[in-house]
């Protein structure tokens, strides 16, 4: 007979290694490294521009930290989120993980809460951000990160395409009737008027802006069947029936409206703040304007979105960890960030740094249109899975658009999956 | 008699016994580096992964033993499992016959009279060897509605194609389509290869008994390469089985759930949901299917692939 048991030895500490990896998770990147602590700051990129910009703010921080060793990491947008799971299974997550806002819910158990204290050591001062905005960052009123910018919902519209048409330009404070005639003008044999989307708040802020109501009621619950809401999501997806609206080719289109206006094929888009540089500066070569959310009766509901930096909850040195966010955050830093056009900042004293990147002719416009998109805002209420219950129905949104569900099926199922 | 035997069988074995010792010991040193390797890469994930499935695992956090819960769950309650399975199942039963008919008739018309054989043999293989990604590329660009096909047929005849990637039917058509599309120049390799082994000597006495066209191929040709035919569908099987990068970069598994197949089904569990469990529950699902659907191959394989010549 064979003797087994050395083989099983050998497999039983193969075991034990393999096991006693998975065991001891690294401390997301502290280590004591010559004296110098090492703080790894995990952040999405999505091109090199975006990483040169993520260096430059590395470069402060560095400046400003001189004993700590920081690192950079960086994936794609879609795909952060992915690593980041993977990195939370093996405990693995960088000390200043960058999160935002429309996905704490899900993730809030692998921050460190901050208190007066965490601040402190930070050296941040609420009252240096914009009003509101730490509510970015906050889940059940407990505060996980500080924000880097705030974001709220426009439509960006095609200039060319409306003088081409004579159809006249939307104006802050326009109304849901002047944006379906404006979807009917600017719509041609060549292009249409309005690009549809499946992602996110891309296709949700006018349902919200119209019915006045979130998918998540003031208690938390998810509330997409509501009857205000779901009218509201009819009308939006009326804008394709009618042949107004340019519709994803596929599931797999998550950015279809966005892309098809900074494309110059469609006339209007929705997309967030964080763009408007990106749209003013098309390649396509056309004139790019932005508005405000149509209102209805005289009323709007925006949304305040943004991203901000946390500290992971299993940091091994958090005091470090904590220096580098208030830097990351600093005005410097948020200077930069401004200056850069990048993204509209979170703190207050940056803020006019942003319209001061802009060219001269579209400054005041720009300006006139984040004032009205801030004003009278309300903080996003999300569900600890918000993000499975958009990823859940993008997919199925593309089925209303092609006409073989519609809009209220596919909230209801949703709600029914998710809301218990 | 007995006894004696026996006394002089008693120290023989025992000597063979230390030899053999001795190299179970020699021999146990030379496969532990590739016995560590399959340990902490395969079995620890494997045995893993059967725990993680009767776990309620979330990504991280606290994990909860729920027994066969997750499997109850998927075949019960689950509103995209059996849409994931049935898509799978279409998926195959469409793209292995259709790969396995063109990858053939492609290695057959390519036969040793065509001339510039080989440059046609690299040129169906490119797709093979171009990443996925550009190939569902350039496929999205063919089939949206602003895309070369709806242009072409709508400037020409005045005709417009579905969309084709939005419609329930259309979308996994589509997926087979560009997916043979990407696969066949692989088959065609392995048939090319066999097609040359074919022996003259039994080809020649076909050809002397009056063997020709249809009749030669199909009670020739196709037995003598059935053993070809054999590993093709078995790997083809396998592989559409596991079908995830074309319908994930062509479809996003839509419209609805149309194109989602088990594998996208296991990841959007696992790394969107963060269900590991539930993922982990899917994916022995699969495997089970996959074991299951190979093993009755093999069996059926003795009623026709012929190995003698």
């Amino acid at each position: 007979m064979m003797n087994t048991r050395p083989l099983v030895a050998v497999v039983a500490a193969g075991a034990a290694v393999a096991l006693a990896a998975c065991g001891t998770p690294s401390s997301g990147g502290t280590s004591s490294d010559g004296g110098k602590f090492t703080v790894v700051w995990d952040m999405w990129a999505s091109g090199e521009s975006d990483v040169e910009a993520l260096e430059a703010q590395l470069a402060i921080a560095r400046e400003e930290n001189p004993d700590i060793d920081i690192q950079l990491k960086h994936a794609p947008w879609d795909d952060y989120f992915t690593k980041l799971t993977t990195n939370l299974a093996s405990g693995d997550v960088a000390c200043v993980t960058s999160m935002n806002g429309q996905r704490l819910s899900g993730y809030h158990e692998a921050f460190l809460p901050l208190t007066e204290e965490e601040l402190a050591t930070a050296g941040i001062d609420p009252d240096d951000f914009a009003a509101g905005s730490f509510d970015i960052m906050s889940h059940d009123g407990t505060l996980y990160g500080i924000p880097y910018d705030v974001a709220a919902m426009l439509v960006y519209y095609n200039k060319d395409m409306f003088a081409e048409t004579g159809t006249p330009e939307p104006e802050v404070g326009w109304t849901f009737d002047d944006f379906d005639a404006a979807a009917e003008g600017t719509t041609t044999d060549e292009h249409h008027g309005f690009g549809m989307s499946i992602g996110e708040f891309q296709w949700m802020s006018l349902p919200i802006a119209r019915s006045g109501k979130q998918p998540v009621d003031e208690s938390g619950a998810l509330a997409l069947d509501d009857p205000e809401f779901a009218d509201a999501a009819e009308w939006y997806v009326d804008i394709a029936d009618k042949g107004f609206g340019s519709v994803p080719p596929s599931a797999a289109e998550t950015g279809w409206g966005e892309q098809e206006y900074q494309a110059g094929n469609v006339a209007m888009a929705i997309d967030g703040t964080w763009n408007a540089a990106t749209y003013l500066g098309n390649e396509a070569g056309f004139d790019a304007g932005m508005v405000d959310l149509p209102s209805q009766d005289g009323e709007h509901l925006g949304l305040v979105l943004g991203s901000g930096y946390g500290i992971s909850a299993d940091c091994a040195d958090k005091e470090a960890a904590l220096k580098v966010l208030g830097s990351l955050v600093g005005e410097d830093a948020q200077n930069l960030i401004a200056s850069s056009g990048r993204s509209y900042p979170a703190r207050t004293s940056s803020q006019p740094l942003y319209f001061g990147s802009l060219d001269e002719g579209v400054r005041d416009e720009v300006e006139a249109t984040f004032e009205a998109a801030f004003t009278g805002v309300q903080g996003q209420r999300s569900t600890d899975d918000w993000a499975q219950i958009n990823e859940a129905m993008s997919p199925q949104i593309i089925s209303v658009y092609t006409g073989d569900t519609t809009i209220g099926d596919v909230l209801g199922q949703t709600q029914q999956q998710f809301g218990e | 008699m007995t006894s004696i035997s026996v006394a002089e069988a008693a120290p023989r074995r025992r000597g063979r016994g230390e030899l053999g010792k001795a190299e179970s010991r020699q021999a146990l040193g030379f496969i532990t580096p590739a016995l560590a390797g399959l340990t902490v890469f395969t079995v620890v994930p494997v045995v893993l992964s059967v725990a993680m499935s009767l776990f309620d695992w979330p990504a991280w956090g606290d994990r909860e033993f729920i027994g066969f819960g997750n499997y109850v769950d998927l075949f019960t309650s689950h509103p995209d499992f059996w849409p994931a399975l049935r898509n799978s199942a279409v998926f195959t039963l469409l793209f292995v016959p259709l790969n396995l008919v063109v990858s053939l008739g492609l290695a057959l018309l390519l036969g040793p009279r065509i001339r510039g054989r080989a440059a046609f043999r690299v040129l169906f293989f490119i797709p093979v060897v171009t990443p996925m990604v550009a190939n569902v590329l350039v496929w999205r660009m063919l089939l949206q509605p602003n895309g070369l096909f709806n242009g072409v047929t709508t400037a020409a005849f005045d005709l417009t194609l579905p969309s084709f990637l939005n419609h329930p039917q259309w979308a996994m058509v589509m997926v087979v389509i560009m997916s043979v599309w990407q696969g066949m120049g692989y088959n065609m390799l392995i048939f090319c290869a066999a097609i040359e082994q074919l022996p003259e000597s039994v080809l020649e006495a076909a050809r002397i008994d009056g063997a020709r066209g249809a009749q030669m191929f199909f009670r020739v040709t196709l037995p003598l390469l059935s053993p070809a035919v054999f590993f093709t569908t078995v790997m083809t099987m396998i592989s559409s089985m596991q079908v995830f990068a074309q319908p994930q970069l062509l479809t996003g598994g839509g419209p609805g759930n149309a194109t989602l197949p088990m594998v996208m089904f296991i990841y959007e569990q696992a790394f969107t949901f963060q269900q590991m469990g539930l993922a982990a529950a899917a994916a022995w699902v699969l495997f089970a299917v996959i074991i299951g659907l190979t093993a009755l191959q093999f069996r059926a394989q003795r009623r026709w692939v012929h190995y003698e010549v």
